[in-house]
């Protein structure tokens, strides 16, 4: 086989091309990535100028073992796995069934599109704002609904903020799993979807045995992007409720601990080295989730589709 | 005149020229400033600004306000990438004593360490300043970093003096006064208190009162914790947890876990609640909600003895840094000149109802008026001094929010045990055991 790009600056030219963007990869990407493991080593505070020095996995040892604290994170990291399975399941679930509503020769199926979309180009802090407003527990809109029903919630304010918080993650990201959705469904040719009516295939058989297998690359990508995305959130908790003892999840564990933000009130030091270690956890935890399920899908598409 | 003569010689012009525009005192300055957001606070600042570039025509002020909680990051990135010439920095606190062995020392510690602020010790205006406040609160190996603002009281709760007196409540001074009060009201169907629980912190603000009325001297109580003299399930503790619980439970209002901080003061001034514990830094929110409502301010008389209550836990609040590695140093210094002038800060405290630090400023708001019987029994409480050991766990803190409706302790005894089980893990942790 001949190289494709000729010879002299032919040959050049694709490496130049590619080198503003893997240059960018570097800087923005790769290396705060491999800064970070390096600082995990370390008692770092993220102050300018202050003594940073190599602890070995101390760091790590900590997190993981150290006192009532270790075991504190482990039921972080629980929680984050809870709430990954939750909101992956739920978000597909939903993103699916609106999708498939919203290609149907109905009409508003534009505004619809937009509305469900809406709350994706909302930065987190609006999102949280707009749902703290609405679910604020003396004479909000939320609990006006549940007053007419006889019932009473404290919403944010109750042990149940952690559901909550699921319930509005899922409302903030579903509207890009049912575009990915949308997207894919109108790949699928007309003409399959003719063959099957005239072979009499119900409703329920069509989706079965022409959109589901044919939707495959977008139900991957949706998975991925939903596994990933849950396990690494953390923002929302940060706006809807705060640090708050037995509701956080690993990410927001590490930004507290980063920035000294664990006690609700004071700022207290800030242990940057021992929140990259924290981080590499979160890292190997979505690698090793992620991996796994890009293998099983990846397997499913090939059984699939060829 | 050859060519090559004539290069080198703009070279040499374009990098001369710059530097003496920089190096002119008289040149124009703009002068970085960050604050934390405290609106009385940012009002006066913006109007001193405004005077301060009036009297300095060649120094603007770039006034930067970030919320209280982002301060700390917010100074870090700043001064990490030379960008604040003038920083808001609380007092300084929760330093590492000696019985705390493997402890992480606080942020200012290590700024200062890092050389980030500068030495301010021979300055002319630290003269105007009380030099205890100075020493407690800005002092860090006999070199001054920082001159403090003002202090608060964190201890009280604001009353309701006309519902008091509709109902012939007297204002309690005692915990049981408190208990029996909170009933009346609650009979009538009247919240009994109110804190902006949605942001978590407000609701433990007044339980402070409650734990330093029961552990008067709170640096000893936190060297108790940490050397075991002092056990969070021990007889004393267990009337904390107890009342705490009361006071989560029964006498915040319905629906209090889900106020916004900044709301509180607000519903407190609008008659739907009795009263509201919280710090002296709400009274001008509550006047600015209801500028005629009648209030007061008490101690939180949490222990059963009168004069255990009579007096006011609260701490050191912002002060003034400037970055050591500041390009407009003496900008900087004329910012905190004209500031510490002693009409300007008076003018100061009056707007934001600080207890003042310099001895001739005096308590002229309604809320210094409130604070001024007691103000001699003023001590810094438990948040300021207490550093956690490394490993403990998260519940081994007095706080009032663990109790439900807050979070999910609704049995004092097994949250008590449960903090000190915490706490002794990472004590355990720290010395190896």
């Amino acid at each position: 086989m001949t190289y494709p790009f000729g010879r002299g600056w032919q040959r050049v030219t694709p490496y130049l091309l590619l080198a503003p963007g893997l240059l960018l990869y570097f800087l923005i990407a790769l290396g705060p990535s491999l800064a970070t493991s390096l600082y995990s080593f370390t008692d770092a505070s993220g102050v300018a100028g202050a003594p940073v020095n190599f602890i070995g996995l101390e760091n790590y040892r900590e997190f993981l073992f150290a006192g009532q604290a270790a075991r504190d994170n482990i039921d972080a990291l629980g929680r984050t796995i809870i709430f990954s399975v939750v909101v992956s399941s739920a978000q597909f679930g939903l993103g699916l069934l609106v999708a498939i509503l919203l290609t149907q020769q109905l009409p508003g199926t534009r505004f619809f599109r937009t509305l469900f979309f809406m709350p994706v180009i909302l930065g987190v802090v609006i999102q949280g704002l707009i749902w703290r407003l609405f679910l604020y527990p003396l004479g909000g809109p939320a609990s006006k609904i549940v007053e007419m029903f006889g019932g009473y919630s404290e919403f944010l304010g109750s042990t149940d903020a952690f559901w909550w918080v699921i319930f509005v993650q899922i409302w903030a990201n579903m509207g890009i799993t049912m575009i990915i959705f949308i997207a894919g469904l109108q790949t699928i040719s007309v003409d399959l979807y003719e063959a099957a009516n005239i072979d009499g295939a119900s409703a329920w058989q069509r989706f079965r045995f022409v959109t589901w297998p044919l939707l495959t690359p977008s139900v991957n990508t949706n998975l991925i992007l939903n596994i990933i995305g849950s396990l690494q959130a953390w923002q929302l908790f940060l706006v809807l409720t705060g640090y708050r003892q037995g509701t956080q999840v690993l990410g927001y564990v590490i930004y507290a601990q980063g920035f000294g933000q664990t006690s609700g009130s004071v700022s207290n030091a800030f242990r940057q080295g021992y929140a990259a270690a924290a981080s590499i956890v979160l890292f190997f935890l979505v690698l090793i989730i992620g991996m796994t399920a890009q293998y099983v899908l990846r397997r499913r598409e090939e059984r699939l589709l060829g | 005149m050859n060519k090559f003569r004539l290069i080198a010689l703009t070279l040499v012009l374009a990098l001369i020229l710059p530097l003496g525009v920089v190096s002119a005192q008289d040149g124009p300055v703009t002068l970085r400033v960050l604050i934390h957001q405290n609106p009385p606070m940012v009002e006066f600042i913006e109007e001193f600004n405004a005077r301060f570039t009036e009297a300095n025509p060649n120094i603007t002020v770039d006034l930067s306000v970030v919320n209280a909680n982002d301060l700390a990051t917010v100074t870090q990135t700043r001064l990490s990438a030379g960008d604040i010439d003038v920083i808001d920095i609380f007092g300084f606190s929760n330093s590492v004593q000696p019985y705390m062995s493997g402890a992480t020392p606080p942020n200012w510690q290590v700024m200062i360490e890092a050389g980030l602020l500068l030495d301010l010790t021979d300055q002319p205006f630290l003269a105007n300043y009380d030099p205890v406040s100075i020493q407690d609160s800005g002092m860090y190996n006999d070199t001054v970093y920082a001159i403090n603002l003002g202090r608060v009281v964190y201890s009280g709760i604001y009353y309701n003096k006309d519902m008091f007196t509709e109902f012939g409540v007297e204002i309690p001074t005692t915990w049981d006064e408190l208990v029996a009060a909170c009933e009346v009201f609650t009979a009538e169907g009247i919240g009994c208190m109110t804190a902006g629980g949605a942001d978590g912190w407000p609701i433990f603000v007044g339980a402070y009162g409650l734990l330093g009325s029961l552990f008067p001297d709170q640096a000893a109580y936190v060297e108790g914790l940490w050397t075991g003299d002092i056990k969070f399930n021990d007889e004393q503790s267990m009337v904390m947890w107890e009342r705490m619980q009361i006071y989560a439970r029964d006498m915040m209002e319905r629906g209090a876990s889900g106020i916004p901080g900044d709301a509180a003061p607000g519903r407190f001034a609008s008659g739907a609640v009795a009263m509201f514990p919280g710090g002296s830094w709400y009274a001008s929110a509550i006047e600015s909600a209801e500028p005629d409502f009648d209030w007061g301010y008490i101690p939180f008389p949490g222990s059963d003895v009168v004069e255990d209550n009579q007096g006011w836990f609260g701490k050191y609040d912002q002060g003034w840094a400037i970055a050591a590695g500041s390009p407009n140093v003496e900008a900087a210094l004329l910012y905190l000149e004209a500031f510490s002038e002693p009409e300007n800060y008076q003018a100061f405290v009056d707007a934001v109802g600080f207890i003042p630090t310099q001895p001739t400023a005096t308590l002229n708001t309604k809320i210094g008026g409130e604070i001024a019987q007691y103000l001699d029994n003023f001590r810094v409480g438990y948040e300021q001094y207490w550093v956690a050991p490394t490993g403990v766990g998260q519940w081994a803190s007095p706080f009032a929010s663990f109790f439900a409706p807050f979070n999910e302790w609704d049995d004092a005894a097994a949250l008590a045990d449960r903090a000190q089980s915490d706490l002794q893990s990472g004590l355990d942790e720290v010395s190896g055991s």
